[in-house]
């Protein structure tokens, strides 16, 4: 068992491009859930067409990947409206439902043989995302690696972790900035009573549309990030549980903070690999009986994921606030 | 009340209101009151709120049925009734909480026509409710700015830049620390309205809804669950609102507070009003006390 390489490979998940893109995901559903009360089920849908859009407007329609981008995060916007209209009105739970449901359709849209010229369909599309690698300052030779053991990227990693980190760094940023506005007042206003913001004369409708465009152009953001990673998009990457992880990040460290997606976004990921490392190192140990072993055997991510559930199932139960949380505004709840 | 809130428009509105001492404004918006006719539906001199045709019924059961009701401007108007009279119904259509089946209402001099809650509050029309709406997780103050009208920092692209706003959220706030001063509560100031008593968080709500200068304030039952010696202060407050020239229209049950602070008291019964006058009258008709009083005297209530 070499621990060395079990944190090496946990690290390089906390900080890698996975963890940026779920800690952007859980900003924007921040948001929605942790400042505005909105139970969007649906944040993997803004992933989902910041990611679609980027990689079909270059890989399809040929277009350079700077005007990618913004298509795919004016598609996460567009999203936003077109939900925002009928269901904003109507109580929160009809909200979670057609946002879980919407971001299912479009998955299944995008991915429907029907789609196969548009969207590469059930087949993954691809683009060259060298537009944005030529202007990677890291060296970026076969045997370049930054890094200690396996915590270590190479350099188009590199170049992908730090736009993203100081992408995420600059959002949060601006998210501190309207949230302590009185913007964010009335968005928390509309949380905890909406007749109330109301009677003072808000326009409930229209804060809460804010928000959700908001949330949903930074969820875009994690897709675009997600479509220069992986160079391409694949609907298989976009199913529903994508929303639960971003729910895990956001709730593991604190909803409704300014650090606690972030720093549930890279604890989500570190804990995940950790686990998964450690059960991959422990199954091909001699002293393990047979069984065991076998049952580990290739199980080691699906039970690293159930792992995770239990550590939120606990976290909700002793620490509902999340990491960064207020004990005290979580037991006024109660009252 | 601060002395800079225009004084209401017409003719019983005296040039300048804050000349004049407290009895003597009294007694000029008082006194006209006094020479309407006691009867249903009864013009008034003045009047901040007139409705016609006022319907609203939940399947079978009619809850609001007012022919017309005129609200005189710049008094305290009870709305008292039984149980299930329609008074908070009344109150939810009137603000744009509930939609009328049928009617139309005017509010200062402007048809409503198309009620929505956050513009009649834009309006100047602003209420409380009957189960308190404090934010919980927003402190006192916090809670307080809310109130504050045409706030630069509430648009979002004004948001982030915070000397855009930075001036109006001060004198917002010191007018907050004012309020909370009168109404007792600045210790609390920067606590969590969450963890005030329930008669706090009434005072809170009022506080708060004056927060906008409103030229109408609609308390649904103020001072419900309300120990005694803040209900005192509540009621106190209420008397100073209308002397500073703000419309008072409240839901009651208390007869004893009714006649002490009304000029004004409407009786509604199964949605209709069967009576309005000043308090004395009211309490002595006989249709009222047949609705209303009656049953207080059979010793169904405390």
């Amino acid at each position: 068992m070499d621990f060395d390489i079990i944190f090496g490979n946990a690290a390089r998940a906390a900080f890698g491009p996975e963890a940026i893109i779920l800690a952007l995901a859980a900003i924007g559903l921040n948001i929605h859930f942790g400042f505005t009360g909105l139970l969007n089920f649906g944040q993997v849908g803004f992933i989902m067409l910041g990611a679609y859009g980027t990689s079909v407007a270059v890989a399809t329609f040929g277009w350079s990947l700077w005007v990618g981008i913004p298509i795919g995060l004016f598609l996460a916007l567009a999203l936003a409206v077109a939900l925002g209209i009928p269901t904003l009105r109507l109580h929160a739970v009809m909200f979670a439902i057609v946002t879980i449901a919407a971001a299912e359709i479009i998955r299944i849209l995008i991915g429907s043989t029907d789609a196969i010229g548009l969207t590469g369909g059930p087949l993954s599309v691809s683009f060259d995302a060298g537009a944005f690698f030529d202007l990677n300052p890291y060296a970026d030779g076969p045997q370049d690696r930054y890094g200690v053991g396996t915590f270590a990227f190479t350099g188009q990693q590199m170049w992908v972790i730090t736009v993203g980190w100081v992408l995420v760094a600059l959002v949060s940023l601006i998210v501190f900035l309207i949230i302590r506005s009185p913007w964010g007042r009335v968005l928390k206003s509309i949380r905890e009573d909406e007749d109330a913001a109301r009677s003072l004369g808000k326009n409930v409708f229209w804060y809460k549309m804010q928000a959700l465009m908001i949330g949903g152009v930074i969820g875009g953001m994690a897709g675009v990030i997600d479509a220069i990673k992986t160079s391409g998009a694949d609907p298989n990457g976009f199913r529903p549980q994508v929303t639960f992880y971003t729910y895990t990040a956001l709730l593991l460290g604190g909803a409704a903070t300014y650090m606690g997606p972030v720093l549930g976004a890279i604890l989500f990921w570190f804990l995940r690999e950790w686990i998964e490392s450690f059960l991959r190192q422990l199954s091909a140990e001699a002293w393990l009986p047979g069984a065991i072993a076998d049952f580990l055997e290739g199980s080691e991510g699906i039970i690293s994921v159930a792992m995770v559930g239990l550590a939120l199932v606990l976290l909700m139960l002793f620490r509902p606030q999340g990491i960064t949380g207020n004990r005290i505004e979580m037991q006024l709840d109660a009252r | 009340m601060p002395a800079d809130r225009p004084p209401p428009e017409g003719p019983s509105a005296p040039e300048d209101r804050s000349m004049l001492l407290d009895s003597a404004r009294r007694t000029t918006e008082v006194e006209p009151i006094l020479t309407v006719h006691p009867e249903p539906g009864v013009a008034k001199p003045n009047p901040i709120l007139t409705m016609d045709g006022l319907r609203r019924s939940f399947g079978g059961l009619t809850a609001v049925d007012v022919d017309h009701l005129e609200i005189e401007r710049g008094i305290v108007t009870a709305l008292i009734g039984p149980n299930g009279a329609g008074k908070t119904t009344l109150f939810n259509l009137l603000t744009g909480f509930d939609r009328a089946d049928h009617g139309r209402w005017e509010f200062n001099g402007q048809m409503v026509t198309s009620p929505s809650p956050d513009r009649l509050a834009r309006r100047g029309m602003v209420r409380t409710f009957q189960l308190t709406k404090s934010l919980a997780k927003l402190s006192v103050l916090q809670n307080m700015l809310l109130g504050a009208p045409n706030q630069m920092g509430e648009r979002l692209w004004a948001a982030p830049f915070r000397h855009l706003w930075r001036n109006q959220e001060r004198t917002n706030t010191e007018r907050a620390d004012e309020l909370l001063e009168q109404f007792n509560l600045a210790r609390m100031r920067d606590e969590l309205a969450g963890t005030l008593s329930g008669g706090q968080r009434k005072l809170l709500e009022v506080a708060r809804a004056l927060m906008s200068d409103p030229a109408l304030v609609m308390l649904d039952e103020p001072m419900a669950g309300v120990n005694p010696a803040l209900a005192q202060s509540l009621l106190g407050h209420i008397t100073q609102l209308a002397l500073s020239g703000v419309s008072v229209v409240y839901i009651e049950h208390d007869m004893d507070v009714v006649s002490g602070i009304s000029d004004w008291v409407v009786v509604l019964a199964q949605g209709r009003v069967i009576a309005e006058g000043g308090p004395w009258k009211v309490i002595h008709d006989e249709s009222v006390i047949d609705a209303y009083l009656g049953r207080r005297r059979a010793g169904t209530e405390a």
